[in-house]
């Protein structure tokens, strides 16, 4: 029963990150492949506060690691989308590999490749929330707000011109909108669900490594929103949980256990390209 | 004498870095594709070359064969998959992810045949290294390939883009692709042709570089991004300056080896390219050319 409500509680929070992979890919349109490193930094972050000598309590080391994010996208953000969304596209590779070589290489702080071990689970007025069964509260809560969240901004007017944006931007800044500024908006509110959501992920885990927040980490996310469907809040909730199951299918074919990893890889690959090619705008999305 | 051996090492990868650069522009300024799948395609190229020699076929005829190879997977990827999505009228994001895909398929499927684990060319020559000025540099013969290729395949794309008919061609789609249409100079036909030369030239680059170091699946995204950042900076369509920036940043991440640990360099690359786009967004050739 617990590796069912692990799955759950995964699926949870990658629907959290998914929300913020879909903001910046669906609705605004701009490519980012950094999904990842961000989720890495909020964990990260989290874990560095809530192991500290004075144990930081759960909300607020939450609060911290998703605003950090929110700076760290913004500060990344301003200047490659003044030039043009190609721009963004290196800025975002770049920054997933430059934060993979910090999570690797920066020992004091991310324990390196061995990863940090000991995330205390959180407590709420003397009851751990230690189990998967009993964190479910908490990754369902957390995603949930986030949901409603997505869905109140795609309906209020600042979710109605970053549609419009993608729609046409030339058009948007004639009539007198800041483009960059509403971009930038986007980009911080993502980096805010993704920092949030690795703090949930490094509680959950208890244990956290590099290998989470890398390039393929970051191909996974992105397969998840365009095969989930992009531009619709269901898409961003079918798609982990989609994703997540497809390995445990894969776990039927007999395949030696080195090969394993790269033949998930494979299959994420071949699915990008047929739902781009045959169906673009994923399971229940809109089109790309 | 550190510091000139770190000089040389890092003209001999910004040699490399320069022609991925140069490739990769070629695809991107002529069919505005975002080709992350290059990277799929240099590690490709150093993987066909050590099957080849180590099944016993001689050196020289075995690199040929890997390029030609190269060439015909990037032709493949431009009909089979880009021409179809164009078809579709899909967004240049929606191309994006595809190349995304593609690499991945690239990358695992060489993981899946080669495992992970680093390979060694087993030619004997590849280790052989000269000294200069007294053994205080040293070179290996996979370096002074490198450097006599760089060199070389520069000029060469220069004058061909320049002098040769499909070089004008090339040009002429990149411009204009409705006009060169119009005027029959097939926009389709040519960007495939553009893809079987950019993706021989980096299947060359893989070769050259896995002749050094060894060959490893996942080791292409990180030369091709700094490639790009090299582009970028350079200024889209120059070919001289995308090779000169990429000369310059590779230098200056081999003598950042003096004062800081090379895991860093990454980092160099990238806080270059921040530097270029807050103060020279249009890249270097803006500086003399008064487009």
């Amino acid at each position: 029963m617990d590796f069912l409500f692990s799955y759950l509680v995964l699926a949870l929070i990658y629907v959290l990150v998914g929300l913020s992979t879909n903001l910046l890919v669906g609705i605004v349109g701009i490519f980012s492949i950094s999904q990842a490193a961000v989720f890495g930094v909020g964990a990260y972050i989290f874990a560095n506060l809530t192991m500290a000598a004075t144990s930081m309590p759960f909300i607020l080391a939450l609060a911290i690691a998703g605003g950090a994010c929110v700076l760290l996208n913004i500060v990344v953000s301003l200047p490659s989308l003044r030039v043009s969304g190609d721009y963004f596209v290196v800025t975002s590779f770049g920054i997933q590999l430059v934060a993979s070589a910090v999570f690797v290489n920066w020992v004091s702080g991310t324990g390196g490749a061995n990863g940090l071990p000991g995330i205390p689970a959180p407590e709420f007025f003397g009851f751990a929330l230690d189990t998967p069964p009993r964190y479910v509260v908490v990754a369902g809560l957390a995603t949930g707000l986030g949901c409603l969240a997505f869905w109140l901004m795609m309906r209020s007017p600042f979710g109605r011109l970053l549609r419009a944006i993608r729609e046409d931007e030339i058009a948007i800044a004639a009539v007198g909108k800041q483009v960059l500024g509403a971009k930038v908006a986007a980009a911080a509110l993502a980096g805010g669900f993704g920092g949030v959501a690795g703090g949930i992920f490094a509680a959950f885990m208890s244990f956290i490594d590099p290998y989470s927040f890398d390039l393929d980490a970051s191909i996974l996310l992105l397969s998840m929103v365009v095969i989930g469907g992009t531009r619709t809040l269901a898409g961003s909730i079918v798609g982990p949980f989609v994703m997540l199951a497809l390995p445990q299918i894969l776990t039927m074919i007999d395949i030696p256990s080195t090969m394993a990893a790269p033949a998930r890889q494979f299959a994420y690959g071949v699915l990008l390209i047929v739902f781009m090619l045959y169906r673009p705008q994923g399971l229940v999305g809109e089109r790309l | 004498m550190l510091l000139s051996q770190l000089l040389i090492n890092g003209l001999v990868t910004g040699c490399i870095l320069g022609l991925i650069a140069i490739s990769w522009a070629l695809i991107y300024s002529t069919a505005g594709i975002f080709h992350v799948a290059h990277a799929g395609i240099y590690t490709l190229g150093g993987y066909l070359a050590w099957s080849l020699v180590t099944h016993g076929v001689p050196t020289l005829p075995a690199f040929i064969i890997a390029i030609a190879i190269c060439a015909l997977v990037g032709a493949a990827i431009q009909t089979q998959l880009y021409n179809r999505l164009a078809d579709r009228q899909a967004t240049p994001l929606v191309i994006l992810v595809a190349s995304l895909g593609t690499l991945a398929i690239i990358q695992n499927t060489i993981a899946m045949i080669y495992t992970t684990n680093i390979l060694q060319f087993p030619l004997g020559w590849n280790r052989a290294v000269i000294g200069i000025a007294n053994n205080s540099i040293r070179l290996s013969y996979p370096q002074i390939l490198t450097l006599f290729a760089g060199a070389a395949l520069c000029l060469g794309t220069i004058c061909f883009t320049r002098y040769t008919g499909l070089g004008k061609r090339i040009r002429a789609v990149a411009n204009n692709p409705f006009l060169a249409d119009i005027t029959r100079l097939r926009p389709r036909q040519t960007y495939t042709y553009v893809m079987a030369i950019a993706s021989g030239m980096v299947g060359l680059c893989g070769i050259l570089v896995s002749l050094d170091f060894g060959l490893q699946p996942y080791n292409g995204v990180l030369p091709l991004m700094t490639a790009t950042v090299a582009v970028f900076a350079g200024g889209i369509g120059s070919t001289l300056g995308a090779f000169a920036v990429a000369l310059i940043l590779s230098v200056l991440e081999n003598l950042a080896l003096l004062v800081m640990p090379g895991e860093w360099g990454v980092a160099i690359a990238f806080g270059i390219f921040i530097v270029f786009m807050l103060f020279l967004p249009t890249g270097l050739s803006s500086l003399y050319s008064r487009r």
